[in-house]
């Protein structure tokens, strides 16, 4: 029992937890940007994969694990464009067409690895990177400053977006394109420019999600994020659509995942429990989703299209 | 009142197709320096097609605008506040969960792009309200502010885009009486100020207070041009819809039953929380019609709901014709005689994409009238049944399977009410029974509402419209907060005192 | 004389009394037989769905067959009408690859007496004539592996990454941790059920957590096992792998995996389905009958003395002097 407080195992729970939180932090970020201009997008996960393939992809070729994150990123904003062009101009039912997305990620991935790679190869992760000084302060360092530069960039986000929408004329009219489209086009405003702006930055954030995912792992797989992109999805209601919340979301989901994975490797999770404990993650992000939820309202234009003098 | 100097704006000869439909055929306006000039029609007429083209949400087939004697071309919101158009929307263009300022700020380039400037914002906002007695707090989020205050954040809006023109759009839909005044007193300023005013109702006494000028819409064509010293509500009536109206029912002599609904202490609860009713008390007599005055949003739709068993009251009962009312329990409300025309007639009183048969038996199509023992439908005797009832109540539809959001407003409307008085009601709520109805169809309904009150049916009508109140109201309860702040006979009652009842400023003690 | 000419002269005399024979006699016709797999996981996810891929392709090398596979059917319900599609299509053995099947199969077999099924890994046949199992003894690599990492093991400490405690993974991980324990009855064995087996980022983080308390030894079973080798990678940990070979994915840190030859007993079974058996029968790899086999990465500089120890146990157990989990 004592093991599990050791200051060794502390650390590698928390940075594992950091770890895990990473992808669906970026995942959630961009839907709650996507969400907040009133655009749902179910398709997430994806674009999550596609974007995981083609970093992984590119990483194979080039060797180079940026240059496979910005593809990650690119190919997610493709999807946006995609995305927001059949929500946006052609007013689709924006439940349907997100898990068209979804399906069409789904397959497209695995068949252009089936095509492409065949055999899994493994590829270069990211560096670890010791933020010098930061790095060295016993316990706190260890956990937070040993990291990869995708899980810094991807919680750096999270005040970079509350700045974007709170303080900026374009979170502005994110915020108000979400609640009520017709004031923001009557005063002169594009809603369509909001949206797709919205959106594509969104879809960017899921491929940079799907992207650090296989650099991480070093390796792709069909169906690598194991419908981590619905939880994405889940997580922004938990974090009622604000960058804190969501990242708070993330944190909790990634802690306790690490926590029981940590108890089981530790035999303090009995193994009759394991399957039970697997689902802890879940179970508890489920409860303080109903928790939370109820306090806050979404973006009352959420999943309706936009038509003018409609 | 001739004008000699040059018109700010000029519409000429807009013309505006939509499919099977010529929403403005031809249509000519002017509008000067300081002139408030009223664009009155039915829903349908045409007036707010004109007013989306002059805002540049719509764009016309064919015909031009010109503003201070130069063309100019409007494709967009963006171009016509540009050009100092402003539009007060009939529908607040706000966004609830924005402050005021940050709402006044949409779409203006901030002076720290990208970076936002609420202070500058708010403080500008603050000397517009000090200028024109427009009272609203610039770090309020708008959810939290009352109907009257969300109008002046509209007023304001443009306002602070500094419109020389401003389009408003039945900006007094929402208001009690001296909230009217109050904002027809800002107008009259903004008007002595120079800036032109195009206002949009259907209320015929506050055209006439307000304009310099009125012009006539009909089916997308002007039937009139007059002025308010000129004309009255009558000959405007007439020009509205082409013939002579008449503007309230005969009434016969009718002498008051006995109390056929009888509410008690009744309380419930609103959408979020608190009592939307207080301790209500109101009987209804047969053969009487009691009219609930007050300014939407005070009650009326929660009471309407909990008599009708929509709404589980926290408190108090229900009787009509002596039979308490379970809560909660629409069945036993109708059961016991009541027929409701809802407020919301698309959402809770009839179905948009069922036909005018399904929509026309939704009530009793579990009748043995209507339905066979195992559940089959008799369709010759619903045939039957909905073929009468459209032609008794003059619904105007190509048949019986047209899918009843087809119909216009007016229609849907007597569907609904030839449906809930199909069954001889001896209690009727008629909820807001001519909104956004047309004067035809609303002369046709109070009619009905009439001759219900004739046959002896004890009938509460529920309404914004003042003027349909007081035609229609033998008594006149006013409601406030949620509560009755008086009730008068219709022959005592004078609209200043209902309307300060509205306001919630008087109180009389319960006849 | 050839027992197939001897039936197919049987065959010849009793259609003059029936024309519409079974096919499944019309086996020894001489006609190429149609073979459809059914498997969860993608073709060549270096583990169990490659496993059986690997297999039928070695058979095909042997004797003409008309393969179909469908992969990636994790979806049961996917399986279930890709077994129901195949059976109606004509296909003479379908063979469903997930013992999350057997439910599925179960139903379909009765409506396709004709058609031969198998499935696996099971051992249990539903006592009917159409339907064989298979199973792989992956418990007796398991344990030759286990005795190996606790040989090499330098801080006596091994980790476990696991799918769910069911099936074959519970019988391969159970085999290791027996194996270590013969070994070395004081090295710690960390075992570790993700509850997922396509959890790929969760079983790289479990792989972490061991790594974390000190192992330097890891092992793992199932596809989503990829990302724990990457981390062991990384960290330059020794790993034993399972299912297929996964030298691939890291050279370096790979000692030696145990691969499934399915081809043993598919071989079994086609033959088996030419003397006119559809099924009844239980089949299993084992280290016996060369269905498992230990495969050493040469790159990987194992010490002798832990290499004889593996050695020695496959020898063992294939001689039936160490019975491994009995």
């Amino acid at each position: 029992m004592n093991d599990f407080f050791s200051t060794t195992i502390l650390i590698a729970t928390v940075a594992s937890g950091i770890r895990l939180a990473t992808p669906f932090l970026l995942a959630s970020l961009g839907e709650a940007l996507g969400q907040r201009s009133g655009v749902l997008n179910l398709g997430v996960d994806g674009v999550m994969l596609m974007g995981a393939f083609v970093a992984y992809f590119v990483v194979l070729k080039t060797g180079n694990p940026l240059i496979g994150a910005a593809a990650g990123i690119l190919l997610g904003m493709v999807f946006g464009l995609v995305y927001a062009f059949i929500t946006v101009n052609l007013h689709a039912e924006q439940g349907v067409s997100g898990i068209g997305i979804y399906l069409f990620g789904l397959g497209m991935s695995d068949l252009l690895f089936q095509k492409l790679v065949g055999t899994p190869l493994p590829i270069m992760p990211f560096p670890e990177i010791h933020i010098p000084l930061l790095a060295d302060i016993p316990i706190i360092g260890p956990m937070l400053f040993t990291h990869s530069l995708i899980v810094y960039v991807a919680f750096l986000l999270v005040p970079a977006f509350t700045l974007l929408l709170n303080s900026t004329t374009y979170g502005m009219n994110i915020r108000a394109v979400g609640e009520n489209p017709a004031a923001v086009d009557s005063l002169g405003v594009s809603v369509t420019k909001v949206r797709y702006s919205a959106i594509i930055i969104g879809n960017g954030l899921a491929g940079l999600a799907g992207a650090a995912l296989a650099i991480e792992l070093g390796i792709f797989q069909h169906n690598l994020t194991n419908s981590m992109g619905f939880i994405a999805i889940a997580l922004v209601y938990f974090g009622a659509w604000r960058p804190f919340g969501v990242m708070a979301g993330s944190l909790i989901f990634g802690m306790v995942a690490a926590i029981v994975l940590q108890g089981k490797t530790l035999g303090i999770i009995p193994r009759s429990a394991s399957d039970l404990a697997a689902m802890a993650p879940a179970v508890i992000t489920i409860f303080a989703l109903v928790l939370v939820a109820n306090r806050f309202k979404q973006p009352a234009a959420l999943s309706k299209p936009y038509e003018r003098g409609r | 009142m001739e004008q000699k100097t040059a018109p700010v704006l000029e519409m000429r000869n807009i013309t505006k197709r939509f499919p099977g439909v010529i929403a403005n055929d031809n249509i000519s306006l002017t509008l000067h320096r300081g002139e408030v000039h009223s664009l009155l029609g039915e829903n349908g007429a045409g007036k707010s097609t004109l007013m989306n083209i002059l805002y540049g949400l719509q764009q016309p087939d064919s015909g031009g605008i010109w503003m201070h004697g130069k063309p100019v071309r409007l494709q967009s919101p963006a171009d016509a506040i540009k050009h100092g158009i402003g539009m007060i929307h009939q529908h607040f263009m706000l966004v609830p969960s924005l402050t005021v300022a940050e709402n006044v700020a949409l779409g203006l380039r901030s002076k720290r792009h990208p970076l936002t400037n609420l202070k500058t914002v708010a403080h500008r906002i603050q000397e517009l309200s000090e200028k024109y007695r427009l009272q609203v707090d610039p770090n309020a989020y708008v959810w939290q502010l009352a109907v009257g205050e969300r109008q002046r954040v509209e007023i304001i809006k443009a306002l602070y885009r500094d419109a020389s023109i401003l389009i408003l759009d039945e900006p007094t839909a929402v208001l009690t009486p001296p909230e009217v005044d109050d904002l027809f007193v800002t107008f009259q300023q903004m008007a002595a100020n120079g800036r032109s005013m195009i206002f949009i109702s259907h209320k015929l006494h506050e055209v006439l207070q307000l304009s310099d000028r009125i012009t006539v819409l009909r089916h997308g064509r002007i039937t009139g041009e007059t002025f308010p010293q000129e004309t009255d509500r009558r000959q405007l009536a007439q020009m509205m819809v082409g013939r002579e109206v008449q503007m309230a029912p005969n009434k016969s002599e009718v002498r008051p039953g006995s109390v056929m609904l009888d509410i008690e202490g009744l309380f419930a609860p609103g959408d979020r929380g608190g009592d939307a009713v207080r301790n209500l008390r109101l009987q209804v007599k047969s053969g009487e019609i009691v009219g609930i005055a007050g300014v939407s949003g005070n009650g009326q739709r929660e009471l309407a709901e909990a008599i009708s068993g929509l709404r589980k009251p926290r408190a108090g009962k229900v009787q009509i014709n002596g039979t308490v009312l379970r809560t909660s329990c629409p069945k036993s409300a109708r059961k016991a005689g009541l027929a409701y025309v809802p407020e919301e007639r698309m959402r809770d009183g009839a179905i948009g994409d069922f036909n005018i048969k399904e929509n026309l038996i939704l009530l009793d199509h579990g009748d043995t009238k209507f339905c066979r023992p195992s559940g089959m439908l008799r369709f010759a005797k619903i045939k039957e049944h909905c073929n009468r009832l459209v032609d008794e109540f003059n619904v105007k539809t190509p048949d019986l399977e047209t899918p009843t959001k087809h119909l216009s407003g007016g229609n849907i409307q007597k569907l609904i009410l030839a449906r809930e008085l199909s069954g001889n009601p001896k209690v009727l709520i008629a909820a807001q029974p001519t909104r956004g109805v047309d004067i035809g169809a609303a002369e046709y309904i109070h009619k009905r509402l009439a001759d219900e009150r004739t046959r002896g049916t004890a009938t509460v009508v529920i309404s914004e419209d003042l003027d349909e109140i007081m035609a229609l109201s033998d008594r006149i309860a006013v409601m406030y907060e949620g509560e009755i702040m008086g009730i008068v006979e219709r022959d005592n009652a004078s609209r200043e005192e209902i309307g300060l009842m509205m306001a919630g400023v008087q109180r009389l003690n319960a006849a | 004389m050839n027992p197939v000419r001897t039936l197919k002269k049987a065959l010849i005399a009793a259609a003059t009394v029936a024309l519409c024979l079974s096919s499944g006699n019309l086996f020894a016709a001489g006609k190429v037989l149609k073979v459809a797999i059914i498997a969860p996981s993608a073709s060549n996810d270096l583990a169990f769905t490659q496993s059986i891929v690997e297999g039928i392709n070695a058979i095909k090398a042997e004797r003409e067959l008309d393969v179909a596979i469908t992969d990636g059917t994790f979806v049961v319900e996917d399986a279930a009408a890709a077994i129901r599609d195949y059976a109606a299509k004509g296909y003479d053995l379908v063979i469903a690859h997930g013992s999350q099947y057997g439910g599925s199969l179960k139903e379909i077999a009765k409506d396709f007496p004709k058609t031969a099924f198998a499935w696996g890994t099971s051992a249990d046949t539903f006592g009917m004539p159409n339907v064989s199992s298979y199973e792989a003894h992956s418990e007796e690599g398991g344990y030759v592996m286990g005795m190996m990492a606790a040989a090499l093991s330098k801080s006596g400490s091994i980790g476990v990454v696991g799918p769910i405690e069911v099936g074959d993974a519970k019988l391969y991980v159970d085999g290791f941790v027996a194996g270590a324990k013969a070994q070395k009855a004081d090295i710690k064995t960390n075992v570790n059920y993700i509850g997922s087996f396509s959890d790929v980022a969760l079983a790289a983080e479990a792989a972490r957590a061991h790594l974390a308390v000190g192992s330097d030894v890891l092992t793992g079973t199932a596809q989503m096992v990829v990302g724990a080798v990457g981390v062991a990678k990384t960290k330059k940990a020794a790993w034993f792998g399972t299912q297929a070979n996964q030298t691939v994915l890291a050279p370096e840190i790979v000692v030696a995996c145990q691969v499934y030859k399915w081809e043993v007993i598919l071989k079994q079974i086609l033959a088996d389905m030419d003397q006119g058996v559809l099924g009844g029968k239980k089949y299993a790899i084992s280290l016996a009958n060369n269905g498992l086999v230990i495969e050493f990465n040469d790159k990987y500089e194992l010490p002798a003395d832990v290499k004889t120890i593996g050695m020695d146990a496959i020898t063992a157990i294939k001689e039936g002097k160490i019975t491994v989990l009995k």
